[in-house]
């Protein structure tokens, strides 16, 4: 299967953060013949590949989890409250449908109609306080029946390829990671390798904190999607990087200062092999690099990520050529990175 | 009729205010099961019940044909695309859309938004402020898209809980969809009134269709079908029907006070649920435009009550469409 092919598969599972399951059981399926899997206490996927025995012990991390909302009280009237898992603004979600709880009951966000908002709130984003989730239900009894109080509430989003190689969906954060992994995984890597599909990235880097302690590194690679606003509101420097223009490899950002020989490394082997290659214009965002970095007594962490726009929302926007480069780029790495 | 087939089917044609093509076509195609219809270059579908006898008066059926939208008004050199609201659009609504351009060729694209990691917290946002993000340079998207082409949101519709629906574009398309089941009803009884059907176009944009459409037909009384507000949460009770609680008899100025007592006592002695929706002038519906269309026409409103008006994700409860229609029906039969 393409990689492409597997990140649709993983992005059309639903998985916010502490509720991965799903997602989990897909990859296990599809790694389990290439990999010795466990799974540990919190639900990290930690697999390991077999092969020649290296100098550095090597972990390569992407995060399972994705953005939502949960449930966090059920109205008189039959309409859910909710609340963000994650970092979502609230923008993003108005006038979306959903997916609630495991009985996979559909609902819509939504709030006052347009015609009946005051002046003072035209032109502002509903926040979480006055959106409710709506699943058809007329009464607290009707609905109590179908939605319980920490239900996850998953967006609903097509995953569609448009316009010159662009893909959207939700969960591109960080499904795309995930993608890369398994392509790593199935071609068999030369040395030993620790792969970690970690949960809870998206509320404060959890899983990766447990799982890298578990594997207990000397160099770590994070695969992540990465915030890109290359749009037409935005110039210079606040593009933060963009998208088909290659593999975004950072030099900090608000959780990590990146090892400067293996960012360096990377943008060397970038150019000697011809693969696009990006860093980010703005100190901004993290991931689990944050974690796995200050591990234990500290590993050796790279980032290595795809540009996506619309980060955090139902329409994740990335470029398939920049997951192709970053895929090359990180095999490169690990290769230089087994015997440092 | 099926009406979940043919809600469904109205509601996933495209009909952008000005450019209601598709949808017409739909109306068209289920309308010609019940009359002899046609169609003009304004966008308007027409429909003629049976025969006209000159001795009864003729009673238009009239709802709307199109519905909220974008349209493209400049193309940046990066291939992005700056959208105006076609109709009173929810700027709300906006932001991670994933969105239809109806260029050359259909194509796929994306609202623009800023993700938390770089906003400053402010998350207000106009119009003005949002693209289409199609995946495109300037010269391969100028190739395919033109200004003036329609953007929408495509929901399809989907069963909610118990008799709910939700969709895009259901205002008006359950207003045409009640017509359609009345007229359904009405298939082979003998009526008190010639029965003609509008559906018109360009009612987003300011009431066009019915206005010319109105003045075509020449109706001497004429009940206009239209969506108003349902009560939900953060709306307030006073302001709104009840979803599930029956079609809504209007009640205005603009309104015929005798038309509307007319339709009051029918839901009365026929039993079909009906709430009231009472308006302080005019109606914001087809409505202002057919009561003064030529020397006047007595005009009633019947509202279907729905959630969240001129969002993608508008709710209607199923069985207001169908009291809309049994009251239509029981109206145009009165003193068979």
């Amino acid at each position: 299967m393409k990689m492409i092919e597997t990140l649709k598969k993983l992005c059309l599972l639903d998985g916010i953060s502490g509720d991965e399951g799903e997602v989990r059981e897909y990859i296990i399926s599809q790694i389990k013949d290439y990999a010795q899997v466990t799974v540990d206490p919190l639900g990290n996927v930690i697999a390991f590949c077999k092969g020649k025995s290296a100098k550095n012990k090597v972990l390569v991390s992407a995060h399972i989890d994705e953005v939502g909302m949960i449930v966090t009280y059920i109205n008189t009237d039959g309409t859910l409250m909710c609340d963000c898992v994650g970092g979502v603004d609230p923008a993003v979600v108005y006038a979306k449908r959903v997916t609630v709880g495991r009985k996979n009951v559909r609902g819509v966000i939504a709030s006052t109609a347009v015609h009946n908002i005051s002046k003072s709130e035209r032109g502002k984003a509903v926040g979480f306080d006055k959106l409710t989730v709506d699943i058809g239900c007329q009464s607290r009894e009707e609905a109590e029946k179908l939605a319980s109080l920490g239900d996850s509430i998953r967006f609903v989003s097509q995953f569609t390829e448009f316009g010159d190689g662009f893909v959207k969906c939700k969960a591109i954060d960080d499904r795309a990671g995930c993608a890369i992994m398994i392509q790593l995984i199935k071609d068999k890597p030369e040395y030993d390798t620790y792969f970690t599909f970690v949960v809870q990235e998206e509320i404060g880097l959890r899983g990766a904190t447990a799982a890298s302690y578990t594997v207990d590194p000397d160099y770590a690679f994070v695969l992540e999607a990465t915030t890109a606003a290359d749009i037409p509101s935005s110039s210079g420097s606040k593009r933060v990087c963009e998208l088909g223009k290659g593999a975004v490899v950072s030099f900090m950002d608000r959780h990590t200062i990146y090892d400067k020989e293996m960012y360096d490394l990377a943008f060397e082997l970038a150019r000697e092999n011809d693969i696009p290659c990006q860093t980010k214009t703005a100190v901004a965002g993290g991931n689990d690099a944050g974690a796995i970095h200050i591990s234990r007594g500290g590993v050796r962490t790279t980032a290595v990520s795809l540009p996506c726009r619309y980060l955090h929302s139902p329409s994740c926007v990335i470029n398939s050529r920049d997951m192709q480069s970053a895929y090359s780029l990180t095999k490169l790495l690990l290769d230089r990175t087994y015997n440092r | 009729m099926e009406l979940m087939k043919v809600l469904s089917e109205l509601c996933g044609a495209r009909g952008v205010s000005g450019n209601e093509t598709q949808a017409c076509k739909k109306a068209e195609e289920y309308l010609s099961g019940y009359a002899k219809v046609s169609h003009d270059a304004f966008g308007n579908v027409y429909g003629v019940v049976g025969e006209k006898d000159d001795a009864r008066q003729t009673l238009m059926l009239e709802a709307h044909i199109d519905e909220i939208g974008y349209i493209v008004t400049y193309i940046t050199d990066d291939g992005f695309l700056k959208i105006s609201g076609c109709g009173g659009i929810d700027e709300r609504a906006l932001a991670a859309q994933q969105v239809t351009v109806l260029g050359k060729k259909e194509i796929q694209g994306v609202i623009t938004s800023v993700p938390p990691h770089l906003s400053s917290g402010e998350s207000g946002f106009t119009v003005d402020d949002v693209f289409v993000d199609i995946g495109m340079t300037g010269e391969q998207a100028r190739e395919i898209v033109s200004l003036g082409d329609r953007v929408l949101v495509e929901n399809d519709l989907e069963l909610m809980q118990g008799h709910c629906v939700t969709s895009k574009a259901l205002d008006d398309r359950s207003g045409v969809a009640a017509i359609l089941l009345a007229l359904d009803k009405l298939k082979g009884r003998q009526t008190k009134y010639n029965i003609c059907v509008l559906f018109a176009s360009q009612e987003e944009t300011g009431e066009r269709g019915a206005k010319t459409g109105a003045y075509k037909l020449e109706p001497d009384i004429a009940v206009a079908v239209d969506v108003s507000f349902a009560k939900t949460h953060f709306e307030s009770e006073e302001k709104c029907g009840i979803m599930g609680g029956g079609v809504m008899i209007g009640i205005a100025p603009s309104l015929s006070r005798e038309l509307s007592q007319e339709f009051i006592n029918t839901a009365k002695n026929s039993g079909i649920a009906w709430q009231t929706e009472v308006m302080n002038g005019k109606t914001g519906t087809d409505a202002d435009n057919i009561g003064v269309s030529r020397g006047g026409v007595k005009t009633v409103t019947l509202s279907i009550p729905l959630r969240y008006m001129h969002t993608p994700t508008e709710v209607i409860d199923l069985r207001d469409v169908e009291a809309t229609a049994s009251l239509i029906a029981e109206f145009a039969m009165a003193g068979e």
